[in-house]
């Protein structure tokens, strides 16, 4: 019969292409957990390894702006950058819970960027969390919001390494390490921008996005529950403008849940100073630093001076 | 688009299962049902207007059939076609009309600022509105009967393989197989999984990803330079290729798996050696429409003026292909310069003739291997005005490929470097074909060889494919 | 007309128009037979004839004739 001959024989592909997807899915997990730098190897120390005082989460903006070093110099406190390009507050949220089931860090900072406009973008980043669906409870609901078909397309075993293979294969290199050597999960970024500052006059209100919203309230939620302390940051962007809605928004949440809200966007210092920026949105290293040693300065007086007291009655009761 | 989703994978099989469940003679209802079940899902608001469009073409051809009268005939035509045609222009032109409008208004100060409708073109209805032309006038040349079956007529318009991007099929090759559906033959399901197996590769692999750099570089033109912007210009046509071919290649295989053949919309178009020989080469389906309902009559009108009335043809008939693609004027320079390249190619026809017979050129290795770069050259040049976002950008394009030069913009190494693997693959296989028909994999006789041949390009997906629009490249340096 | 004589009129016209002094015609000849012939010159050889024979075609004609057997008998119904 036809349907017999039809069937067996996709019976025989789907066999050879399990056992071929099994092998290579395997081979990718093994040598993505056996990284040794970039991407891959950073998001897995923040989920795993780390067990830092402080910790900042954010995109592109958070990897490029903060500096461990800087902090943990003056601070006497550890400091670990998880932040990561092209990735939204529900990655970052995601991170977070990873983060918060090992230990509970001293200090949570989240560098927030992004529009509370309805589009794609907070599911951005979610492809990252694939890798450790299998050894990862706690992030699944993450991995779930991104489309109902997920967990059928985690069947496979190279599906959540997909388009992977060749930064698995650099983040393996001794090179690529010796390259890009880790500075507790900050990248630095070298080149000036060029043109001059650009003035948005135009203030449009959008109709905002209450998934959005929502998310940046459980990522709160999340450190407060666990009893630590957040600090939700606007790092400096290169731009001139009156009035943006997501800041508002941001502004709006934060002094709704008590959790300060420190905004760089006016700051005159970095707005005159185009050489302090890559581009646009994204300070370079000389830029990090002097950005950096802002914050350790009003870190250090606004929040642990009080703090600080408190700390050593604790550690001197245990 | 849906081909690729997730969705489809489980939707299509289960489709399959109940088709050929089903007894023989009601199977083109559960075509029919299985159709309008697909598009009213994607939005179900437009499946009205194709049931509109559907109920008048059903309606005026069958008046047609029935009438002898010459002039009532012509009528009947006439009316059918300006009423398909005015929801195409309506919702595909709409946009563009109205902001001439507006501008116009705006220059006399008439404008009074009113909140703005967007509206979202209707899914296909380039598509569907095509097929149901061709089958009004082919019904008025007595090239076939009205169908009489209302439900028949249905589904060939909202046929869902066809639907969303074509290819543009004919009543005459799909009527006669919508009423004599075919059972279960095995060679058929075969080939239409192939075909479908390399359409998900071209477009997964190859097309999406290429697309991701190609974007990356025009939607940012005055960071890029000349360098950056000409590889992209290059890669561009390919990216159109691997696209619509392979979404073609998914349609026809979808067909073939239920029994059903549909016309070829590809025919590996970079190996021509002319304009004219890539235009039956490359969506073959749009240009034989093209050619049977406007480009005939067009040129059967002006034959009185000879060679020069098939250059008139030839212009107009490729600048409504333009606009067919887009309601841009991008879209209209476009068709324009398809026009100029195959009318200067009829002009030069005979005089070309000679010169290759005199020097025997037909066989020789480089002037086959200078047509295919001219060819390519010539295609890619004009598909920069179909890329571009608007005239300056095209203009901006060509000044800079002309003026600036630097080193090549890499962004992603992924994406660059799949892109140019995948696009290999995709060449060799072409070259392979053309040139070398012995060498099958898909086709070999060898099971073994062609079940690893099935399963590597699964796996290759798999690897590779892009599968949720795909990572951005940070292009702001 | 008879058949004969038209036919040998009508070889001459394609042998000048596809510039191919050998050029042989049969009933079942096409387009994919014949070198240069295509959708752009076939106008041309369209209008050849009708000068040749001063007839008229109709556009309804054209996509009747599908080989030169039915070119030749849509030539001879215009007599």
């Amino acid at each position: 019969m036809v349907i017999k001959k039809i069937i067996f024989n996709i019976l025989i592909i789907l066999v050879v292409v399990m056992t071929l997807d099994f092998l290579f899915g395997r081979v990718l997990r093994h040598y993505y957990f056996k990284e040794t730098s970039g991407f891959h190897y950073r998001t897995t120390y923040s989920m795993e390894t780390t067990d830092a005082d402080i910790l900042i989460f954010g995109s592109s903006r958070a990897n490029h702006h903060y500096i461990p070093e800087l902090f943990e110099d003056s601070l006497k406190m550890t400091f670990y950058n998880t932040g990561r390009d092209g990735n939204g507050i529900l990655f970052q949220t995601a991170v977070l819970k990873s983060a918060l089931k090992r230990y509970s860090p001293k200090l949570i900072i989240i560098d927030y960027y992004g529009e509370f406009i309805k589009n794609d973008e907070a599911f951005e980043g979610l492809q990252s969390l694939l890798p450790y669906y299998r050894t990862h409870e706690e992030i699944r609901e993450f991995i779930t919001l991104k489309s109902s078909n997920e967990r059928i397309k985690l069947l496979s075993e190279i599906y959540p390494f997909n388009s992977q293979i060749l930064s698995i294969a650099i983040g393996n290199m001794e090179r690529n390490k010796q390259r890009y050597d880790d500075k507790k999960g900050y990248v630095p970024l070298f080149t000036i921008w060029p043109s001059p500052i650009e003035i948005i006059s135009k203030y449009e209100e959008y109709p905002v996005d209450t998934v959005k919203v929502e998310a940046l309230r459980s990522f709160l939620d999340l450190a407060k529950r666990a009893k630590v302390r957040v600090l939700v940051i606007y790092s400096p962007i290169f731009e001139k403008f009156e009035k943006k809605q997501e800041i508002e928004i941001c502004r709006d949440i934060c002094s709704h849940e008590d959790i300060p809200f420190w905004d760089y966007s006016k700051d005159t210092l970095f707005l005159n100073h185009n050489n302090l920026f890559r581009d646009v949105q994204h300070l370079n290293d000389n830029g990090a630093k002097i950005f950096s040693n802002l914050l350790v300065s009003r870190i250090k007086h606004d929040l642990f001076r009080s703090t600080v007291n408190k700390v050593s009655e604790s550690t001197s009761s245990k | 688009m849906v081909f690729t989703s997730f969705n489809f994978l489980i939707f299509f099989p289960l489709l399959v299962a109940v088709y050929y469940i089903a007894p023989i003679k009601s199977r083109w209802l559960v075509l029919l049902l299985f159709s309008y079940f697909f598009y009213i899902n994607i939005k179900p608001v437009f499946s009205l207007l194709l049931g509109g469009v559907t109920l008048s073409t059903y309606v005026f051809t069958r008046l047609i059939d029935n009438t002898t009268n010459e002039s009532g005939k012509k009528a009947y035509l006439i009316i059918n076609i300006i009423l398909i045609l005015l929801p195409l222009f309506f919702f595909k032109y709409f946009g563009q009309i109205n902001n001439s409008i507006i501008s116009l208004l705006e220059s006399v100060h008439l404008r009074w600022p009113l909140p703005e409708i967007k509206l979202i073109l209707p899914i296909g209805i380039s598509f569907y509105t095509f097929m149901a032309i061709g089958y009004t006038i082919d019904v008025y040349r007595e090239e076939i009967e009205a169908e009489k079956n209302l439900g028949i007529v249905a589904l060939f318009i909202s046929f869902f393989p066809l639907i969303l991007s074509g290819p543009i099929e004919r009543a005459k090759n799909m009527l006669p197989q919508f009423n004599l559906l075919k059972k279960l033959d095995y060679e058929m399901v075969v080939q239409g999984l192939k075909w479908m197996l390399w359409g998900y590769f071209m477009k997964l692999v190859v097309a999406d990803r290429i697309g991701i750099y190609v974007e990356a570089i025009y939607d940012n033109l005055q960071f890029h330079n000349g360098t950056s912007i000409l590889f992209a210009s290059i890669l561009y046509p390919f990216q159109v290729y691997s696209d619509l071919g392979g979404y073609s290649l998914l349609a026809i295989g979808t067909a073939k798996v239920l029994g059903i053949n549909v016309i070829q919309n590809f025919n590996r178009p970079f190996f021509s050696t002319t304009m004219s020989e890539f235009w039956r080469r490359w969506h073959i389906s749009l240009i034989s429409w093209l050619t049977d309902y406007v480009y005939t009559p067009l040129s059967f009108t002006f034959r009185k003026y000879g060679v020069w009335g098939i250059v008139i043809a030839l212009l107009i008939t490729f600048m409504i292909s333009g606009i067919w693609h887009g309601a841009a004027l991008t879209f209209v320079v476009w068709g324009f310069m398809q026009g100029i390249f195959l009318s200067i190619e009829a002009l030069l026809k005979n005089r070309r003739t000679v010169f290759e017979k005199k020097y025997n050129l037909n066989n020789k290795i480089f002037y086959i291997s200078f047509g295919i770069l001219l060819t390519f050259i010539l295609f890619a040049s004009s598909q920069i005005f179909g890329r571009a976002n608007n005239l300056n950008d095209a203009f901006l394009v060509y000044r800079k490929i002309f003026t600036t030069s630097g080193p090549l913009f890499i962004g992603n190494p992924s994406v660059f470097i799949f892109s140019l693997l995948s696009l290999s693959l995709l060449l060799a296989k072409d070259f392979t074909d053309e040139f070398i028909p012995g060498f099958l994999l898909f086709d070999s006789k060898n099971k073994i060889i062609r079940v690893i041949a099935y399963s590597s390009i699964i796996i290759l997906i798999l690897l590779i494919g892009v599968f949720d629009g795909g990572q951005f490249i940070y292009f702001k340096f | 007309m008879e058949r004969t004589e038209l036919v040998t009129k009508l070889t001459a016209v394609f042998r000048k128009v596809f510039n191919n002094d050998s050029l042989v015609l049969t009933d079942e000849l096409t387009a994919n037979d014949v070198d240069n012939w295509d959708s752009l010159s076939h106008m041309l050889l369209i209008t050849e004839i009708e000068n040749t024979f001063s007839i008229k075609f109709k556009l309804k004609d054209l996509n009747k004739m599908r080989k030169v057997g039915d070119m030749i008998d849509i030539i001879m119904s215009k007599f």
